[in-house]
């Protein structure tokens, strides 16, 4: 074969490629509409209803608003203040989203589609852009942590105190909720025994567990540290409206702006997928998909679609916290992270490297159908009473009432006091 | 002969790139065509690697991390800098992956760039940079060091290019000393399974006390770090204390 020739298995990678990112931006575009839609029903109005198909008076109940939204906010002008470090202020949206589109490299988006008999490409095709990477939780990981530099730089390149405050909040929040989600990986990783998402999918399908059943405190943990790290309401202190007016991107407008929203959403959704593929069952359904990997054509199309639904539900109760839940007040999102997810995270892989080693003589002294009730109601007991732990020893933070600390006047008071006692020192031989 | 060229290039290069005092533009060109010739011996020197894509990206992959590390000690701004070195380790994780070490080429952007630059770039933005004195942002001994990196680099070039060639040092991945390039070593082919699972294998198996030691290594750092912040509370309180008139406790 000719050297120059791309190889079937790579354009079989581009068409993922392109249905993937075509996808995803699709998506993105048609959340933020129902993200609209949504807060317009929590908040009792109407939402976008008009924009139809362009050009007639057709209204679609609203449907043509993504393309209005788009269009909008492209053709604003871009404006670049002088003040800005002019290098890092333009490759900060650029860093951000192509980290946060190249995640998806190794997020499976379904099942397997059955064997195509295309010479060159494995049988069966898998939904997933690099099927040999053999790290694919690691490299989810990786490069949300290389999204982070996007919201830094931005908001040190903005050269402005909002977009500075809004990057400095971000960091110590994404660093600091990376640990409880790394914590709430780890258990599924120890428990399916693989770094690969698409071998997590279908540890759950074989044994028709899903994560969330066996693992509630990681399930918990897991969530509220995506939400953190996705930025969402409860946690979306480092672009507060009210305090920082947009945090770090501020000082960015037209299509910078849009490409930083984008990789807001997209974070959104990686989230959502992660939490369904790790927790609740990626394509599994009980009685629905099978759990072989010998599918059929509608068998793929049902998994992909039970898949897609899991994912759509995931983020409409994002959507349903971000219109009921006030944020945190940044202590007691580090108190959160640090004092109660921290411990629960490590209770939980105890719990579950206990349950996973001490297996087999479960099911050889109780059976296997009585092991696997126990292996799944020893990690509720430790969730019931981590919470309840968590719930006494940590009171709910939430009087605001100022703290007595060592203030200016104190500072002062000390300062008096030491060069009164330096004199006395000097005084005396 | 020509990787002795080429050493000599890239020494010549960073003596002239190196920042101090005053700016000067010639020397700046000079040196970029210098580097630009070491570069370039470099690659001819090289072995080549298997397939035709292969080797494009891999190109691509160190030469990102060769001009990034550069850059690294070249520029003024600390911001910069750190940038630099992202880029870098982003680079010469390319460059693990593309040799088949998945999981060091992941964990180097995890590890490096993900969490210990995150923390660098921090403090960095926290401390304004402009507010640095002049004598902090020139290099001191840039010839020293251009030629001690040079040595360094013609000295390590040479002898991996003698065992490369030696057709029996390779054969016995037991001789290697570290787990993943027996990994690389064994298959050759990038996409090889269970790649975490042998490197896991190998490193609670052969080198079990290795990482225990340097587990327990970290546990004593934590513990010393808490045991630091602690002693400045106390030691606070009994400056406090102190100042107040009473005894030290």
């Amino acid at each position: 074969m000719n050297a120059f020739l791309p190889s079937p298995a790579t354009i079989a990678a581009l068409v993922k490629i392109g249905l993937l990112v075509g996808g995803l931006m699709t998506a993105a575009a048609y959340l933020v509409l129902l993200e609209r839609w949504i807060a317009a029903w929590v908040q009792d109005r109407r939402g976008p209803n008009r924009v139809g198909i362009p050009l007639t008076k057709i209204r679609l109940f609203g449907l043509g608003q993504p393309l209005a939204d788009g269009l909008k906010i492209i053709l604003k002008e871009d404006f670049t203040p002088k003040h800005v470090d002019r290098i890092l202020y333009n490759a900060a949206p650029l860093v951000i989203l192509a980290a946060s589109l190249a995640i998806f490299a190794a997020i499976p988006f379904g099942s397997v589609l059955p064997p195509l008999g295309i010479p060159g490409l494995p049988d069966p095709v898998p939904f997933l852009v690099a099927p040999g990477l053999d790290v694919g939780v690691l490299w989810v990981f990786a490069l949300s942590s290389i999204a982070v530099y996007g919201v830094l730089l931005g908001g040190w390149a903005s050269n402005n105190k909002y977009g500075f405050l809004g990057g400095l909040r971000s960091s110590a929040q994404l660093v600091a909720y990376e640990i409880p989600l790394g914590l709430g990986l780890l258990g599924v990783v120890l428990a399916a025994g693989s770094l690969k998402l698409d071998a997590i999918m279908n540890a759950q399908a074989e044994s028709g567990v899903w994560y969330a059943l066996a693992q509630p405190l990681g399930f918990l943990v897991f969530m509220v540290a995506s939400f953190a790290e996705a930025a969402r309401l409860p946690f979306d202190l480092p672009e507060a409206e009210q305090e920082l007016v947009g945090g770090y991107h501020t000082e960015y407008s037209g299509i910078k702006l849009l490409l930083f929203l984008v990789a807001e959403f997209l974070h959104m959704i990686t989230a959502a997928f992660l939490i369904v593929i790790m927790f609740l069952g990626g394509w599994h359904l009980w009685g629905v998909t099978g759990s072989s990997q010998e599918v059929t054509w509608l068998g793929a199309l049902t998994r992909f679609a039970v898949l897609s639904g899991k994912i759509l539900a995931v983020i409409v109760f994002f959507m349903l916290v971000r219109w009921s839940w006030p944020r945190f007040r940044f202590d007691q999102l580090m108190n959160l992270a640090w004092k109660v997810m921290l411990p629960l995270g490590l209770a939980n892989l105890v719990t579950v490297a206990a349950v996973e080693e001490f297996r087999p003589q479960l099911v050889s002294t109780l059976g296997p159908a009585a092991a696997r009730w126990a292996a799944i109601g020893l990690p509720w007991l430790v969730f019931l009473v981590g919470w309840i732990t968590a719930g006494i020893l940590t009171p709910s933070g939430t009087d605001n009432t100022p703290v007595r600390t060592h203030g200016p006047h104190d500072i002062e008071r000390d300062i008096l006091h030491h060069e009164d006692r330096r004199r006395e020192l000097a005084g005396t031989p | 002969m020509i990787l002795a060229g080429a050493v000599t290039a890239a020494a010549a290069s960073l003596w002239l790139l190196l920042p101090r005092g005053s700016e000067n533009r010639i020397a700046r060109r000079a040196g970029l065509v210098l580097g630009a010739a070491a570069l370039a011996g470099f690659i001819v020197t090289g072995r080549r690697l298997g397939g035709l894509g292969e080797e494009a990206v891999f190109l691509v992959v160190s030469l990102v991390a060769v001009i990034s590390g550069a850059a690294t000690i070249v520029t003024r701004s600390p911001v910069y800098s750190a940038i630099w070195f992202a880029l870098s380790l982003a680079g010469v994780a390319g460059v693990l992956l593309v040799l088949g070490a998945q999981f060091l080429g992941v964990a180097t952007i995890v590890v490096y760039a993900g969490a210990i630059l995150v923390m660098f770039l921090f403090v960095l933005m926290l401390a304004q940079p402009s507010g640095l004195a002049p004598y902090d942002r020139v290099s001191n001994e840039p010839l020293l060091s251009a030629v001690a990196g040079a040595v360094l680099l013609g000295l390590l070039s040479l002898s991996i290019g003698r065992l490369a060639a030696d057709p029996t040092c390779c054969a016995a991945p037991a001789r290697q000393p570290a787990a993943v390039t027996a990994d690389a070593a064994a298959t050759s082919d990038t996409l090889a399974v269970d790649q975490v699972a042998r490197l896991g294998g190998e490193l609670f198996g052969r080198h079990l006390l290795a990482v225990e030691v340097a587990g327990v290594l970290l546990l004593v750092a934590l513990i010393g770090a808490i045991a630091v912040v602690a002693r400045g509370e106390a030691a606070l309180e009994d400056d406090r204390r102190l100042a107040a008139g009473g005894a030290r406790r």
